[in-house]
């Protein structure tokens, strides 16, 4: 009797676990898309990101050290394993580029240099797929990226590491576009990293 | 602004294509790259935010010379570093950086619990206890939180405006203690790599009154400080400093010092280590008054916490030598540090050293860590505290006369 009550309790255990994280992932898929890739140009692509970099950002909107009015409900309270779970489950996706339209050639170009110039490669991967607590820039959404561009370069975005202000500090606003258009067009790598 | 090493960094990172209209003062870490080293791939390491579960800790990787033990004692506590200690050795309470919180460990006998016990702060590094009273030092902001072991719902006193705080972060985050003499040792590290620092409140250790009054510079050229303490006879105080990067792997090593009377210079920036003049930042006899290491402690090695041993348990060799905590190296090639050494005094007021507790990689030459140790601390029972950063755990060291007859090997 005690043994069969201890299966149900663990079963149970099991199954809510399970299905909570079912739930957590769809309220995710709504904005960032059903399988992590971004249907809305406002809102970032979480698929195939790093497993570090999704877990250290949910934790530092969690404790509204990194300024999110729209992420702040969906995170606050959650348990650091949760958290895990779904950096896990979102890391694991395939990314793809979701930006349609062709790409303008001078901004392709503009953008490549800039990379280049501002050295995006080291932290970022030279295929801009990201490492550790680094983010994919790769096939991320360009009025995203462009966005938060300037949010880092003009103190708006903080929380972690300053590197990004200070490699953004003094770079215009074209350039920045030049970035965002070239990245959201970098072919995605593969995840799993 | 401040007075960064301008021509170095603008070969470094000068970006011709882009329309700047302002060179761009590159990451605090990062000052001092050179061109050579443009390239280069080394960054620090990425902290862990979340709840390592004790489980996945391989603790019996840890090794020790023989006789000693290594065990989890708590865990759960993401980025935990420098602890303080309640009179009773009842309540741990546990500074961290970037997650922001303080937290507070209760020993109650077989298990550790875990609360939080202040968050949302800017790097509160610096924890420290007196007279029953937890002082809090983040970057920005100063509390205390009286009586905390009795009442755990204590609102705290903010007591910022009476420690004037400089406004730049980086090497700001702190380790602070109360020394032998009751007063409140605070460390303000040069805001960069490498440079003149902006103003004279940086790269210097100061002390106040416990209420933050009496403030008083007692030492200057100390780039940045995050462990120290006093000799149990001589009542002179030790402090760790890490040195400077991106000047080579072999580059200025990681100091110990000794501070045998208030006023002392250790150098920076003009001259690192055992008299080594820094390649960018020139003065004329840079070495000139400045007090030298009484120990180097390795090249990027990240020297921090640092404890005399004065406890019963471990043997008696042990008694008065320091147990210093290397967290291990980023700026260089080839790792170095990531363990626990212990550090004996000779005659002569050098110091020399041997490892005590390592372990912490996969492999002695490789970058593949399991965790990173910070801070040591002594208990009333003698055994010793040694907190993970990387894991957010706390590990328990103690020590067994080993048994002649149970002798093996």
């Amino acid at each position: 009797m005690l043994r069969k009550g201890r299966w149900a309790i663990l079963l149970t255990a099991f199954f809510s676990v399970v299905v909570f994280s079912q739930e957590r992932i769809q309220l995710c898929a709504t904005c960032h898309g059903p399988d992590g890739n971004s249907p809305d140009p406002k809102i970032p692509s979480i698929a195939g990101q790093p497993k570090l970099f999704i877990e250290t950002q949910l934790v530092l909107i969690r404790e509204e050290l990194r300024k999110s009015e729209l992420m702040l409900p969906v995170v606050r309270g959650m348990k650091d394993p949760e958290i895990i779970r779904l950096a896990d489950h979102f890391s694991k996706l395939p990314s793809r580029g979701m930006e349609s339209g062709n790409p303008d050639a001078a901004l392709m170009k503009a953008g490549a240099e800039r990379a280049q110039a501002l050295r995006c490669g080291i932290c970022h991967t030279s295929d801009f797929g990201g490492q550790k607590q680094v983010p994919r820039l790769a096939a991320q959404r360009e009025a995203y990226l462009e966005a938060e561009m300037r949010a880092y370069r003009d103190g708006k975005r903080t929380g972690g590491d300053t590197i990004m202000a200070a490699t953004l500090y003094g770079v215009s606003d074209a350039d920045i576009r030049a970035l965002a258009h070239f990245l959201s067009r970098s072919k995605a790598p593969a995840p799993a990293r | 602004m401040m007075k960064l090493i301008a021509v170095a960094v603008a070969a470094a990172f000068a970006a011709p294509a882009l329309s700047q209209d302002k060179p761009a003062p590159p990451p605090a870490w990062h000052q001092g790259k050179p061109p050579a080293q443009a390239e280069s791939k080394l960054a620090p390491h990425a902290g862990k935010m979340t709840e390592t579960p004790a489980s996945e800790i391989p603790i019996d990787k840890l090794k020790l010379p023989a006789g000693f033990k290594a065990e989890i004692w708590a865990s759960g506590l993401p980025g935990g570093r420098a602890m303080a200690v309640s009179e009773d050795g009842k309540k741990v309470y546990v500074g961290t950086r970037i997650i922001g919180r303080v937290y507070e460990v209760t020993d109650e006998g077989s298990k550790r619990s875990v609360r939080v016990v202040v968050d949302k702060l800017t790097q509160p590094a610096g924890v420290a206890m007196k007279d029953g009273n937890l002082y809090v030092f983040a970057i920005d902001k100063v509390l205390r939180f009286d009586g905390i072991a009795k009442s755990s719902d204590v609102k705290p006193v903010d007591m910022t405006a009476k420690f004037d705080l400089p406004k730049e972060q980086h090497h700001n985050w702190k380790y602070v203690a109360f020394g032998p003499d009751g007063k409140l040792y605070v460390p303000f590290g040069a805001p960069c790599n490498i440079c003149e620092p902006p103003s004279k409140e940086y790269a210097q250790i100061r002390r106040y009154n416990a209420d933050g009054s009496g403030k008083e510079v007692i030492a200057t050229g100390v780039r940045n400080s995050v462990g120290f303490d006093w000799h149990p006879k001589t009542k002179e105080m030790w402090f760790t400093d890490h040195g400077r990067d991106w000047a080579g792997d072999d580059g200025p090593q990681d100091e110990l010092n000794r501070l045998a009377k208030p006023g002392n210079n250790y150098g920076f920036p003009y001259c690192h280590a055992n008299g080594i003049a820094d390649p960018e930042i020139k003065k004329q006899d840079a070495c000139k008054g400045v007090t030298r290491p009484a120990a180097l402690m390795g090249s990027h090695a990240a020297v921090m916490g640092v404890k005399f041993y004065t406890g019963k348990m471990f043997p008696a060799e042990y008694q008065n030598t320091m147990f210093l905590v290397r967290k291990g190296s980023w700026n260089r090639t080839k790792p170095n540090g990531f363990d626990v050494v212990n550090v004996r005094l000779g005659q002569d007021g050098k110091a020399t050293y041997k490892p005590f507790a390592t372990g912490f990689q996969q492999g002695a030459d490789t970058y593949n860590f399991w965790g990173r140790p910070a801070y040591v601390h002594q208990m009333p029972d003698g055994a010793m505290l040694l907190s993970d950063e990387q894991t957010g755990a706390i590990y328990r060291i103690s020590y067994q006369r080993p048994k002649a007859a149970a002798k093996k090997q």
